[in-house]
């Protein structure tokens, strides 16, 4: 007689009498493999950022000069496991190389052609600073900036430059103190430039000019669009603070200045880390507002380290980020709640 | 629990690929900027275009003008329709044809130059001076996170004045040879000056690091032998590995790295990976 084994599943209903035969590997697939799928994929999921971010960096800023010689910024993810690692620079003319580590001790390095080999021991992120003037060439007077880069960077040009061709479409531009930055992708980049008597916040502005009145017409409706979506969820916002107000320990308003004091600051929020008390205080005597490039340019910190830094402070409601002229404007909050 | 596992796949197969997804959108967050450069790269062209041939235009340069222009335009309409694929074709086709003209322009006259420091123009030497500003000042950062500005408050003292004289000599045309020199042996003195006050700090630092990683090769090392791997060689790591916590505990940090060289070279050998996570 042979024995029929049917899956629980296609079973019929075997009514109050019947006996529950329930195969064991049902209980396996349901149990067993499900769980296990989801261990394997968080698994797999939380080594993939790992492996790719280490040895690439998080952040590549570069400076041309109007000389064209370059300085480059970058900041990488290391195996702290690791002694030494190597890393590729953009060419062989180097200046004014230093390599941080990230408890901020000077590393040691060997530079041989374009590798320099540092010796990390134990950092997880080290930052290397320095100048290089492989980058840019010149044909008459035109400028060329070339690089094979191996992730995302910003590129500040010089002041007065005026882009006349790119091989790459550009994440995003900004004017930093009458410069142009551009966020790039990585890849191959050619970026042409010429040096031009009128100032690129004028040429922006004669561009702005030029744009018709129906763009403007649409830009001031989607600019109101926007303010009357952020006031209904500011109303909203509020409305809900209100609501959690009772269980706040407390909520401390000083009207002196408008900002809170630097001693009300850290006693509200202790566990602020000894860099991020540092920005306050420089916020803080900026008059309770800075810009973010601003606050780059004093700490000499990398784009994403600040907005890293910037958005901490933000998360612990230290500060609040408005947007002018296209920059990020950091200013203290008036109020702020107590940490539980 | 069937859907309760099937909605966490979901979440983590678009945790996983959101960075991606967040990279793309970036770039489109504001394509207006790509008819600002476009723009901004035909104006500059005219202006170049009119100083060099005034009206008379080689017929391949015309050519080339009339395309970028026409895909400029094209660029502003793809935009006004959010047309952005389209909107990024003309942009590349702008600026391909830009690239063109002006290195068409440029070819005429000199040779390419890889920019070097040798040249002394003035903005040649404001360059240099404003690069030797800025190593200044990350010099003074890694001074200031290890509260040593004080011990260094007089070099940087003389090191903005030193950047101020040779200012004002570029922009009154006078010699800056010695000064910049000055400033560069001011800079390396500084950067040996911090090294050597945080010389304590980072040597415990590194010794406490090659305490962890010692005690690692040593229990990989025990794993080894129970392995039956190369006997001669474990006992040459071990020995070394003595040498080197000897080293350390006489706080010479340089020698201690150089035998740690060896050791890295010894466990390659026995077949021991020398990253151990």
């Amino acid at each position: 007689m042979s024995l029929l084994i049917e899956p629980i599943q296609s079973k019929k209903s075997l009514g109050d009498e019947g006996i529950l035969f329930v195969r064991n590997d049902s209980i396996f697939d349901t149990m067993v493999k499900v769980p296990l799928l989801v261990a394997s994929m968080i698994i797999v999921a939380a080594l993939l950022p790992i492996q790719s971010s280490f040895s690439s960096p998080r952040d590549l800023d570069l400076i041309i000069y109007p000389d064209g010689s370059t300085h480059v910024s970058t900041e990488i993810d290391v195996d702290p496991f690791l002694t030494d690692y190597e890393v590729n620079l953009f060419g062989n003319t180097i200046d004014n190389l230093v390599v941080i580590g990230d408890s901020g001790f000077l590393l040691d390095v060997d530079v041989i052609d374009d590798t320099a080999l540092i010796q990390t021991f134990g950092s997880s992120v080290i930052t290397i600073e320095y100048d290089i003037h492989d980058l840019v060439s010149k044909q008459g007077r035109l400028w060329t900036f070339s690089l094979d880069s191996p992730s995302d960077f910003t590129l500040l040009l010089p002041k007065n430059s005026a882009i006349v061709g790119m091989t790459n479409l550009p994440l995003n531009m900004e004017i930093i103190n009458e410069q142009n930055q551009l966020t790039l992708s990585s890849g191959s980049t050619e970026i042409d430039y010429f040096f031009s008597i009128s100032t690129i916040s004028n040429t922006t502005e004669e561009i702005v000019n030029e744009e018709d009145n129906s763009s403007n017409i649409i830009i001031v409706g989607i600019i109101g669009g926007i303010i009357v979506i952020a006031l209904v969820s500011v109303i909203i916002i509020a409305k809900n603070k209100q609501k959690n107000v009772k269980t706040i320990d407390e909520v401390v308003t000083i009207p002196k200045n408008n900002i809170l004091d630097l001693e009300t600051i850290f006693k509200l929020k202790p566990d602020l880390r000894e860099d991020d008390k540092e920005l306050i205080k420089f916020i803080f005597d900026n008059n309770g507002e800075a810009l973010e490039s601003e606050l780059r340019k004093n700490f000499l910190q990398p784009r994403t380290t600040m907005w890293r830094a910037v958005k901490r402070l933000e998360r612990e409601g230290v500060i609040e980020i408005e947007k002018k002229d296209l920059q990020n404007l950091v200013k203290l909050r008036k109020s702020m709640e107590e940490e539980n | 629990m069937k859907k309760l596992a099937l909605f966490a796949i979901i979440v983590l197969i678009f945790g996983t690929m959101s960075p991606t997804l967040v990279n793309h959108a970036y770039g489109q967050n504001d394509p207006s900027i790509l008819l600002r450069i476009a723009v901004q790269a035909d104006k500059q062209i005219v202006n170049q275009l009119d100083k060099k041939y005034e009206n008379k235009i080689p017929n391949n340069i015309n050519i080339l003008y009339d395309k970028g222009h026409t895909a400029v335009k094209s660029l502003d309409q793809s935009l006004s329709i959010n047309d952005i694929e389209k909107a990024k074709q003309d942009f590349l086709l702008a600026m391909n044809s830009f690239m063109q003209i002006s290195r068409i322009m440029s070819q005429s006259s000199e040779k390419v130059v890889v920019v070097t420091v040798s040249e002394n123009s003035t903005q040649n030497l404001q360059s240099k001076l404003d690069r030797l500003e800025k190593f200044v000042k990350t010099l003074e950062s890694i001074s200031k996170k290890h509260n040593k500005i004080e011990q260094n408050r007089d070099e940087f003292t003389k090191a903005y004045s030193l950047i101020e004289n040779i200012r004002n000599q570029i922009n009154s045309g006078e010699n800056t040879f010695e000064n910049i020199n000055d400033l560069k042996n001011l800079v390396n003195s500084i950067k040996k000056e911090i090294r050597n006050s945080i010389a304590e700090k980072q040597s415990n630092a590194i010794k406490n690091f090659f305490e962890k990683f010692l005690a690692q090769i040593d229990q990989k090392l025990i794993e080894a032998k129970d392995l039956d791997r190369n006997q001669i060689k474990i006992d040459k790591a071990n020995e070394l590995i003595v040498e080197i916590r000897e080293l350390l505990s006489k706080n010479q940090i340089n020698d201690a790295k150089k035998v740690y060289s060896e050791l890295k070279i010894v466990l390659k050998d026995i077949g021991i990976s020398v990253k151990i996570t």
